[in-house]
Parts: C-alpha cells; sequence; structure tokens
C-alpha cells in the first residue's frame, strides 16, 4: 500500500554564530526543541538522513549521519547523508518522502546542520565557494556573490530596475524576521540602510546577502504512525527535483532558473491541490536577485514583474512568501536551510506564531536551490482535514 | 582545508592556460569548459578547438571581497566575456581602472598570476582579460 507521508514534527535552533556548539550539539538541541514542541510524538525513527554540505571541511568529518545518529542514542537504524550543495536540506526531506511513500520507512527523522563560522570570513567564503564549478570558475576566485552580482546587473538593465527597487527585497526580510524566533537577524533595516553597508560585489552588499551562521532543523517524516495530533496535520503532498547547467552564462537565459520552474511544476502536479490554494511560498534568497527570479521561475509572476509586484505585507499575486524572513534574514545554514523552510511551511498551515496574522492555509511549498538554479528542490505541504 | 593539488592544474592546462572549448559540428554552437556533450543539442559530433582570446565584455563586477587565496588582487573586475568564437566565460579584467570597464569593451587574453596558496603551496598562473590593445 502506498503511504501518505506525514510531517509529524519539527524542530530548530535559532540560527546564530553558535561558537561553542559544535554539529552534534545543534543537532540535539534542535531534535529538544522538536520534542518540547511535541510531546506526545512517539519518537522512535527507523531510518536517519542527514543533511549537510561541508562536515568534512567545516567539522573535519565524514560519515556524519552515523556519528550523529550514534551521538542521538538511535542504534539499529538506516543512515544517509544527503548532499547537494546549499540544496541538501530540501533534497533530503525528498528521499524522506521517497522512503515514506515506498513503505520502507515508517518514521524517518531528517536532521539538516551545518557549521559555518568555525573558520574566518575569507575561510568561509572559500569553502561556500565550492558551489561553482570549482575547476573553471573556481579557479578564478569567482565567488557566489560575485555572480550574484552579474546576474542582478542582467536584470536591473533589462527590466529596467535600479539598485534601490531591488532593496525592498531585504528591507522587507528584516522587517518580518524580528518575530521569529528561529531568525540570525533580527533587526530592521532603514530605507537608507543599503548606503552605509558594505559592497561585496558591486552593484550587491552586504544587505543583499545572507549572514554566515550555523544551525540545525530537524523534522519526522512518518506514515501517520507518528503524529502529533493536537493539531492540525500536514502532509507531504509533492515534491519536485530539477537540475540545469551549473554555469548560468552558458544557459539560454541566465536570469530565469528552468530548474525552479520544472521542480515547482512537478510538486504541484504530484499534489492534490489546486494551484491557487497554494497561499504561502518559503523561496531561496540567498542573494537579493536570486528571490526575484526564483518568483518568476515558479510563475507567480511574469517575467520582470516581481519587483513592481511584491507588496509590503509580502504577498505577491495573493500568495505570501517567507513570512520567516527568508534565508537573508532568519539564516541560510547551508545544508540545513531546507529543513527549517518545511519547518516555517509547517508552522505556517499550523498557524502558528509569527503567521496567525495570516488567514488560514491550506496548502504552501518550500524552494530550496543550489547556487543560480543550478539544482532546485520543491516539497509542498498541504493540511489533512 | 587542503592545499591546491599540482596534478589537478598540470591536467587542466589546456584548459586554464589556452582557453580549449568544444565546438558543435551539429548545432554549431560553441561552449566552455570543454565537455564530452553539447550542452545545447546533447550531440557528442564536437571538436575540441583553442580560443584566440580575443572577446567582448557583457557585463561586469567589481568584487571587494574575496576568499584568502586572492586577496592580494583585491578588487578584482569580472567580466562576463564573450569570445570571438561564440562562447562566454567570466574572469577577470586587469591592467584597467574599474571605473573605466564598461559594456562592449573590446579585451584580449593575458597570462597572469591568478592566485597563491599560502607561503608553501602553488602560485597559480592562468589566462586573464586586458582592454585590447589592437
Amino acid at each position: 500500500m502506498i503511504q501518505q507521508p506525514i510531517v509529524a514534527g519539527f524542530g530548530a535552533v535559532r540560527i546564530d554564530r553558535h561558537f561553542g556548539m559544535s554539529s552534534i550539539d545543534l543537532a540535539v538541541e534542535s531534535l529538544k526543541d522538536l520534542e518540547s514542541r511535541h510531546t506526545d510524538i512517539d519518537l522512535a525513527p527507523d531510518t536517519v538522513i542527514v543533511s549537510s554540505m561541508h562536515p568534512e571541511i567545516m567539522q573535519e568529518q565524514s560519515g556524519i549521519a552515523g556519528v550523529m545518529a550514534d551521538y542521538l542514542d538511535l542504534k539499529g537504524v538506516r543512515v544517509y547523508r544527503v548532499e547537494s550543495g546549499e540544496a541538501s536540506g530540501l533534497a533530503a526531506v525528498n528521499m524522506a518522502y521517497t522512503l515514506i511513500r515506498s513503505g520502507l520507512s515508517r518514521s524517518t527523522l531528517v536532521i539538516g546542520v551545518e557549521k559555518v563560522t568555525e573558520y574566518p570570513t575569507s575561510m568561509i567564503t572559500r569553502a561556500y565557494s565550492l558551489i561553482e564549478d570549482s575547476d573553471y570558475k573556481g579557479f578564478y576566485g569567482v565567488t557566489p556573490a560575485a555572480e550574484a552580482a552579474l546576474l542582478a546587473k542582467i536584470y536591473m538593465k533589462r527590466y529596467g530596475y535600479s539598485y534601490q527597487d531591488l532593496y525592498k527585497w531585504p528591507y522587507l526580510m528584516h522587517s518580518t524576521a524580528t518575530t521569529n524566533p528561529y531568525a540570525q537577524l533580527k533587526f530592521r533595516l532603514k530605507d537608507t540602510s543599503y548606503e552605509k553597508s558594505p559592497i561585496i560585489s558591486d552593484p550587491l552588499r552586504l544587505v543583499d546577502m545572507f549572514p554566515y551562521g550555523d544551525g540545525a532543523a530537524c523534522i519526522v517524516v512518518s506514515d501517520g504512525s507518528a503524529v502529533d495530533k493536537r493539531d492540525a496535520v500536514i502532509a507531504i503532498a509533492g515534491v519536485g527535483a530539477s537540475s540545469d547547467i551549473v554555469d548560468p552564462f552558458v544557459r539560454s537565459d541566465p536570469v530565469f532558473f528552468d530548474a525552479v520552474k520544472n521542480s515547482f511544476n512537478q510538486a504541484v502536479a504530484m499534489a492534490d491541490v489546486n494551484r491557487d490554494q497554494i497561499k504561502y511560498i518559503e523561496l531561496h534568497d540567498s542573494f537579493t536577485p536570486y528571490a526575484y527570479i526564483a518568483m518568476e521561475s515558479m510563475g507567480l509572476v511574469e517575467r520582470g514583474a516581481s519587483v513592481r509586484s511584491l507588496s509590503d505585507d509580502l504577498t505577491i499575486n495573493g500568495t505570501y512568501v517567507n513570512l520567516s524572513g527568508g534565508l537573508k534574514a532568519r539564516g541560510h545554514p547551508w545544508g540545513a536551510t531546507g529543513v527549517y523552510q518545511v519547518g516555517e511551511v509547517f508552522r505556517a498551515l499550523r498557524g502558528e506564531e509569527q503567521y496567525r496574522s495570516i488567514d488560514p492555509i491550506y496548502a504552501g511549498l518550500a524552494q530550496n536551490m543550489n547556487g543560480p538554479g543550478a539544482q532546485s528542490y520543491t516539497t509542498l505541504l498541504r493540511r489533512v482535514d | 582545508m587542503f592545499k591546491d593539488s599540482v596534478p589537478k592544474y598540470w591536467r587542466l592546462r589546456d584548459v586554464v592556460y589556452r582557453l580549449k572549448y568544444i565546438y558543435c559540428r551539429d548545432c554549431g554552437k560553441s561552449s566552455f569548459p570543454p565537455r564530452s556533450k553539447c550542452p545545447y543539442c546533447g550531440s557528442s559530433n564536437i571538436d575540441h578547438r583553442y580560443s584566440k582570446g580575443n572577446g567582448v565584455v557583457e557585463e561586469y563586477t567589481v568584487m571587494y571581497q574575496s576568499e584568502a587565496r586572492y586577496q592580494d588582487y583585491q578588487p578584482i573586475v569580472f567580466g562576463v566575456i564573450r569570445l570571438d568564437e561564440g562562447f562566454r566565460i567570466v574572469a577577470p579584467i586587469v591592467d584597467v581602472d574599474p571605473n573605466s570597464v564598461e559594456e562592449g569593451m573590446r579585451v584580449e587574453a593575458t597570462l597572469r598570476r591568478v592566485r597563491v596558496d599560502g607561503s608553501t603551496g602553488l602560485i597559480q598562473y592562468g589566462i586573464k582579460f586586458r582592454p585590447s590593445r589592437r
């Protein structure tokens, strides 16, 4: 019998520079948060999937899934690590979906974890830059920020926007993150804060990039045998995954992400929901231009229209986006991010704090990608009413 | 983190020193870096060729935050350069005031130091671009 995967619970630590905690310490804390949020869950996973982008470099640890299961006192379980760069988190959630749906697992614990701040900033930048094709673009020291800057200039020029127009995104992300308990940056920006923000790669400034921070988030995906029944039951109704040519300048259009479009369409087609029932989206905004391009690639708005169509209440054509603060302000601990995103959609569908001001939502999704749309994953959640 | 690998950059010598690219005999498009199939039509009917190194700047950015091996060269101007053979490459532009770089500027390849891997690692050279002198 084909099983309907349920998100049975979510827990996380606030993203921050956790100098006193290892990746294992962070995972333990995220699991404690899950247990405190869902006290009646019988947490008995038969499978553990760890998503992490750089445990070898940042923690000098291979085989991290096995080590983590050991420290979490989980013995005799299947352990896997899933790695797909910055999109490792949603890739892992999609694998958990597959295991439950196939009947191989009844309860899978997905832990997204990343220690980002173990080294000085220039070393972190070197590690992060490995998401580029490292033989060629990496050779010249082209950072993800420089690549995003080139794409921002192409986007601005093609659609007639100024830098000040684009600044709307980080401004709104900071505003909404102030009330998110898991957010790293909890301060507001002023209309003119960008003026004092250092340029990383012209025209992008520090305010246009996610902050470096450590984090861990976990969810339990089950076949329904373990689920917090005190509140709305949330199912994973559809998943999508798609790849593209890694270098955006080799693609036919560098400022439209086909992988985002394709993974989004796959997830929506798989789920038994209407497109207009999807009222909440957590999207991947590692750099300001990527938020706008992602919204257009998902078809929320026509090409080039997202900047002017985004409202101050973070709706775009009736769909809420990134009320969490997104990667920009909630934070982006690389391989953990997709799990945070699913957690935020889960919280939105349950109408938890941070999401109480909006009307009840039936369906929502998370979109997580590696680089500028080199690979993209989508996970669509809906309430089981 | 590990030091730069000697065998890796010896293997890549045709690409980083000579701009080796592929030309697809079926769809007529060129692409870089070289690969076994054309990224546009999937054909294996490809030629490996070497660029003459002349092209035009399509877009550029001035980067102020690099990782440790490149910090001697900051700020670095990166250009999206379309070579006359038809493919694009993202590479540094040198010998020019960053404020003087502009779209449509003609550039040519030049062999330059690219990065230094600390006091005991490799000193790497490769192709950068400078304003065309022709």
